[in-house]
């Protein structure tokens, strides 16, 4: 590699979920990560975490997916007020243990509105996954051919790339994304927040992709497919990227807690999706206040959001140790 | 204050003693406590106040919002003020620097007061004539005098003035000798006592204050002077020596000092009123949060808890030139279908609220009591509501578009207002603007959609002169900075404001302020929702609480609180 | 090694022109007239137009990028004739809220956010440091595989969540810290430790584990390699071989992650200081957005975006000091 020393730190270290800085988790994957995904899934289901992290995100998307038919269920909307589950004269708390939980409203209801928590719940995660695989979608796209392009054509194109990467990565993401967020009208919040996020969000896979196209270039089946008188998108896309697919499903797994835990830190800041709707990280946003005497009201979104980034992280974790361990590590 | 100024003290206002403290007046206290709150303070001693917002600016002729008006009646005195919250009429205007009230000429254009004997700025230089003219001509400086627009609106001045660091002698306010002031009005202003009480009428001595020299400093006239001042964090006030107890009667100014800590999360500064673990039994605060309420029914808690009435109303402007909304019918519709019972309980519960069926609240004088669009428990009329809409028309509904702030409550409110419009089929959206640019989007009318919640708080409570015209006169819709979010220019209305702003007995005044409101409503220009109600928990060893609705805003007005036991935290 | 550093300046410096351009732009493009916001209520159109006179505004958008950057390196003056004011390099410009140089409300508060960032370094790198070497070297024990749950669970939990349920637990509910006070060091050097307790180990969890994470990897990478087990075979003493063979290779990447994670935290923590009202540059910078406090949310872009490329920069300076193979390929 003629790198320079920087492109060493193959990425930083944080995830954005727990840290300050808004930026894209990313461990330190550096090194080539050839092919060889055949295996993977045969290693993965012995593996009890990665299952049980999986088995989470599945039942999460399905819940999203039926929102509709599982609310019709439960008998509330996410958005219908119930004035008989809440006490006005106590600051609007909850009536009953536990948030108000019961046959009712099977995971209480929200102080002062007497809104369903389940119904919220339910609809919140469409909005979470949504935004947060939309998030990943984009950044993995973005991240990809931006690498791609970095590393197979070098020179100017590189250049270019690699200053940008380096200018959004110098750049205070999350000032600037809560800026941005609050600046812009909040009609379409949800788009604007799947942008925001990817924006700063790809160079750290771009850098790790570009760094591992730099050297599959080299290679023999790329010299031979070039001698062969393929093309330069040829390659890339037939003979490159094929042989990243395992390094760009991991980063890209371990990315998604990142953006999950960003949209919440986004709602907590006040500049996260549109009132009604509900979002999980809106919710704990709402909740932290109440957290002393109405735990439940905490807890319920607090623990589905942090099973969610749990699961996701395990998984990617798993995920990266299979095709390392495939590699030969 | 209006909610409506810049975004600073919008937002001041959301967190701190401001709007939060938007509850009082009247001071008739309606403590559920054992009396402790109004005991005479003893001598000495720190007040600690904990806040969120840091306060706008240092300077009174910038800052005007509830939180800062109650800190410059520490440190800052004026020719009149309001009484002391602690005074039978704590609504009344009195004098502070000036030995009486002014003496009005015939015509009401002109104004003179004398000024006490034995004034002095912290450090000892006298205050005459000359300072008090000096301090008051400051409002005309384009950069600095962005507080209260009083002066400059009722005052009369020379075309294009624009203050004394860039023009100059403001020739029109003469000063005769040190110790008379004469005020020359525009037109005749029968309150005139109390736009001197406004905080960008302190004295101060001649030159000073360019630039941003009380952006950091504080020339203190008042009991207090500033003794340390980290911007976003502390401010400790210590005493001034100069200030004569004898010149002053409203400030009893009992503690030796204050510390105000700025920046605490809300949540937290309920945490450490309720622990009230060392110095934090001598500390105050604005409102509680609604979440801390079902906390404090301990009978120790309870014993603490100091609650206000509310003196600012909150409410739902419809904009009348905007298609269905310019059929009263449908204003009126809307009238009946709203839910006060979600919105007070989305604000945090009856504790926290009252419904509000009048623009003009209880405590502001001039209040009338009556609702035109009754319903069952205030839940809304969706009969009667419906069939408005059908004869409007409109019986399948239809959808509007409502502005709100991204602020919690806001949101909730706007959250049960959609839900009770639902019922007779008219689908809200709500179209969420940020806190800090919220007001400067509704106040154009180009910018404004169908319906906005707001809220609006006196000036002074002494009177509902600076409630009514602000709302509804029709020739002020101004195209930025408007105050009329209803558009609505209705002649009658205009012509009434006129004859009711024009009549020197305030009284009779006032009565017929209560009428217009009624009359107003029947055209159903806004919807009032709530009046939010004060709630707070000083420390166990704090007194002399008074809510004063001119100095602060309905919240704990500063100069009669003092300490129980001053060797206390 | 001039060149290479001169190289890597000027690029650094190109990023913090870019950096300053793109916010600058986007600020100039989004935000609503300041002027108007300045102005506040009693507000004439005339006065508008002074306002954005002495402020510059009604310049054309390169004049006034020019005139900023400028004024960052010579200082400007504000309007003219006698309410013209100077602001000294570097200057930032004013606060549109409270008229303060946004220069000097940084320079107040750099320190808060350096005791916040300091503090929960030293936490961080003990426990990500300590925490990863131990389960490196007993790898696959039950201790391994409780650090790896552990950090996982660590880095899952928002620290918004973690400060309150601190605060809950370690203040209210057991008392065991008081209430954060503003204290200056000098003043009570208890009450201040206490006061940043929290916010440093807030901080640092999430670092912490993914310290140990990477601590972890690179420690067993280094072991695999084939010096290593060269040496142990040589019959070395195990520590030895650690010490000498293992350790160094193993940590430098650490430096340099921690050099550029550490100047990302001195320009703030933005919701460690918000959560815990710290009075640092991260708590200034959420409330200069809520109020729309342009010029401070530049001034602080700006710091942080400094930090980190000066932070790259002394990365590199120290990884060609421990790493000589960088030299030779720079």
């Amino acid at each position: 590699m003629t790198s320079s020393p920087t492109d060493l730190t193959a990425a930083r270290a944080v995830g954005s979920g727990t840290g300050d800085t808004a930026e894209a988790p990313a461990a330190s994957a550096a090194g080539a990560l050839p092919a060889g995904a055949g295996g993977t899934w045969q290693a993965l289901r012995h593996d009890v975490g990665a299952m049980l992290g999986l088995g989470y995100i599945v039942l999460v998307t399905l819940v999203a997916i039926f929102a509709p038919v599982l609310t019709s269920i439960s008998g509330w909307t996410p958005y219908e007020f119930d004035q008989t589950a809440i006490d006005p004269d106590l600051g609007g708390m909850p009536i009953g243990p536990w948030g108000g939980m019961g046959a009712e409203h099977w995971f209480g209801v929200e102080p002062g509105s007497g809104r369903d928590i389940f119904a919220r719940i339910v609809y919140g995660a469409r909005v979470s996954m949504s935004i947060a695989l939309s998030a990943t979608l984009l950044t993995t796209v973005l991240g990809v051919s931006l690498g791609l392009l970095a590393g197979y054509f070098g020179g100017r194109v590189d250049v270019v790339i690699s200053r940008v990467m380096d200018f959004l990565m110098a750049f205070p993401a999350l000032i600037f994304m809560i800026a941005v967020l609050s600046a812009l009208p909040a009609s379409n919040r949800s788009a604007l927040l799947v942008v925001v996020i990817s924006a700063f969000g790809w160079p750290y896979l771009a850098r790790i992709v570009r760094g591992q196209t730099m050297s599959l270039a080299q290679r023999e089946f790329v010299e031979a497919a070039r001698a062969a008188g393929a093309s330069g998108t040829r390659i890339v896309f037939r003979e490159i990227l094929p042989n990243l697919r395992s390094t760009i499903i991991v980063m890209s797994t371990l990315a998604v807690p990142g953006y999950i835990g960003t949209e919440a830190g986004l709602s907590f800041l006040g500049v996260g999706v549109v009132p009604p709707a509900p979002s999980w990280g809106q919710m704990i946003a709402a909740s932290v206040k109440w957290y002393a005497v109405d735990p439940a009201y905490f807890v319920v979104p607090g623990v589905c959001l942090f099973l969610l980034v749990l699961s996701f992280t395990v998984l990617g974790d798993r995920l990266r140790a299979v095709v390392d361990a495939q590699e030969g590590r | 204050m209006k909610h409506h100024r810049t975004g600073a003290a919008v937002i001041a206002a959301v967190t701190t003693l401001a709007l939060a403290a938007c509850g009082g007046g009247g001071g008739q206290n309606s403590s559920s406590g054992g009396g402790g709150f109004t005991a005479e303070p003893a001598e000495g001693g720190t007040v600690q106040v904990l806040q969120n917002a840091d306060f706008s600016y240092l300077d009174p002729a910038r800052g005007w919002d509830g939180g800062v008006n109650n800190f410059y009646r520490l440190v800052y005195r004026q020719l009149t003020t309001s009484a002391p919250g602690s005074a039978e009429d704590p609504n009344e205007i009195v004098p502070d620097l000036a030995e009486s009230l002014g003496e009005v000429s015939e015509d009401g254009l002109t104004w003179t007061y004398r000024l006490k004997d034995g004034l002095k700025f912290a450090g000892g230089d006298p205050i005459t004539s000359a300072e008090v003219k000096f301090g008051i001509s400051r409002a005309w400086d384009p950069e600095i005098g962005i507080g209260s627009p009083y002066l400059k609106q009722v005052i009369d001045a020379p075309e294009g003035y624009e203050g004394p660091y860039k023009t100059g002698d403001l020739p029109t306010i003469e000063t005769p000798d040190d110790k008379t002031i004469v005020f020359h009005l525009i037109k005749p202003f029968p309150e005139f006592d109390a736009v001197l009480a406004q905080v960008n009428a302190t004295p101060f001595p001649e030159g000073s204050g360019a630039g941003d020299e009380f952006i950091h400093e504080i020339i203190a006239s008042g009991p207090y002077k500033l003794a340390e001042y980290v911007p976003g964090s502390t401010i400790k006030l210590e005493r001034n020596e100069s200030w004569d107890p004898e010149t002053d009667e409203v400030r009893a100014a009992k503690p030796d000092g204050w510390e105000f800590t700025i920046g605490l999360d809300p949540a937290t500064i309920d945490e450490r009123l309720i622990a009230g673990q060392g110095a934090d039994v001598n500390a105050i605060a604005g409102n509680i949060q609604p979440a801390t309420l079902p906390r404090l029914q301990t009978p120790q808690l309870q014993d603490r808890v100091l609650e206000f009435p509310g003196i600012c109303t909150t409410y739902m402007g419809l904009n009348t030139t905007k298609k269905h909304l310019d059929d009263v019918r449908v204003r009126q519709a809307i009238s009946y279908a709203i839910d006060r019972t979600t919105i007070v309980n989305a604000s945090g519960g009856t504790q926290l609220g009252d419904p509000a069926t009048t623009i003009l609240p209880p405590t502001v004088a001039g209040h009338k009591d009556f609702d035109l669009y009754p319903s069952q428990d205030g839940t809304g009329d969706v009969e009667a509501a419906q069939k408005l809409l059908d004869e409007a028309g409109l019986s399948d509904g239809f959808t509007m578009t409502l502005d709100i702030r991204s602020q919690e409550s806001m949101q909730a409110q706007a959250e049960a207002v959609q839900q009770a419009l639902e019922r007779v089929g008219i689908t809200v959206e709500l179209n969420l603007i940020d806190t800090s640019t919220y007001y400067e989007t509704i106040g154009t009318p180009s910018q404004q959609n169908d319906a906005a919640i707001t809220g609006w708080c006196p000036d002074w409570a002494s009177s509902a002169a600076t409630f009514i015209p602000p709302l509804f006169d029709g020739r002020n819709i101004y195209e930025k900075g408007n105050g009329n979010l209803a558009q609505i220019n209705d002649p009658e209305i205009n012509s009434r404001i006129d004859e009711i702003k024009a009549m020197t007995d305030i009284d009779a005044a006032n009565e017929q302020w209560g009428e217009l409101d009624e009359q107003i409503l029947e055209l159903a220009p806004v919807v009032p929702l709530m009046v939010a109600k004060g709630v707070m928990l000083p420390g166990e060893n704090v007194t002399g609480l008074f809510s004063s609705a001119n100095a602060a805003t309905g919240g704990i007005d500063y100069v009669a609180v003092g300490l129980k036991d001053p060797e206390k935290g | 090694m001039p060149r290479f550093l001169l190289t890597r300046i000027m690029s650094g410096l190109m990023v913090l022109l870019l950096v300053c351009l793109f916010t600058y732009l986007v600020f100039f493009a989004l935000s609503p007239d300041p002027a108007v916001q300045i102005c506040g209520k009693s507000c004439t159109p005339e006065l508008i137009d002074q306002i954005r006179g002495n402020l510059g505004l009604d310049q054309p958008f390169w004049t006034q990028f020019f005139l900023f950057v400028v004024g960052i390196f010579a200082g400007r003056t504000y309007g003219d004739g006698a309410g013209a004011v100077d602001c000294a390099a570097p200057c930032l410009g004013y606060s549109f809220q409270s008229s303060q140089a946004v220069w000097d409300m940084i320079v107040q508060r750099l320190p808060v956010s350096a005791t916040v960032a300091v503090g929960a370094a030293v936490l961080w790198l003990l426990a990500g440091l300590a925490g990863g070497l131990l389960s490196a070297v007993k790898e696959g024990s039950f201790l391994d595989r409780f650090t790896t749950g552990l950090t996982l669970t660590s880095m899952s939990i928002p620290n918004y969540v973690l400060a309150l349920v601190l605060q809950y637990v370690l203040v209210v509910q057991l008392q065991w810290l008081p209430f954060p006070q503003a204290v200056a060091f000098a003043d009570d050097p208890v009450q201040w430790f206490l006061n940043f307790v929290m916010p440093w180990m807030v901080l640092a969890i999430g670092y912490a584990a993914a310290y140990t994470r990477l601590t972890r990897a690179n420690v067993l990478d280094v072991l695999r390699e084939n010096y290593v087990r060269t040496a142990a075979a040589k019959g070395l003493p195990q520590s030895l071989v650690w010490r000498r063979h293992a350790l160094r290779p193993a940590l430098t990447p650490i430096v340099t992650i921690f050099g550029m994670d550490f100047a990302g935290l001195l320009g703030g923590a933005l919701i460690t200081e918000t959560v815990f009202g710290i009075n640092g540059v991260g708590k200034m910078a959420a409330d200069s957005i809520a109020r729309n406090d342009q010029p401070v949310i530049m001034g602080v872009t700006l710091l942080a975006g400094f930090l980190v490329v000066v932070g790259n920069l002394v990365v590199d300076v120290v990884y060609t000091a421990i790493d000589p193979r960088v030299r030779v390929n720079a």
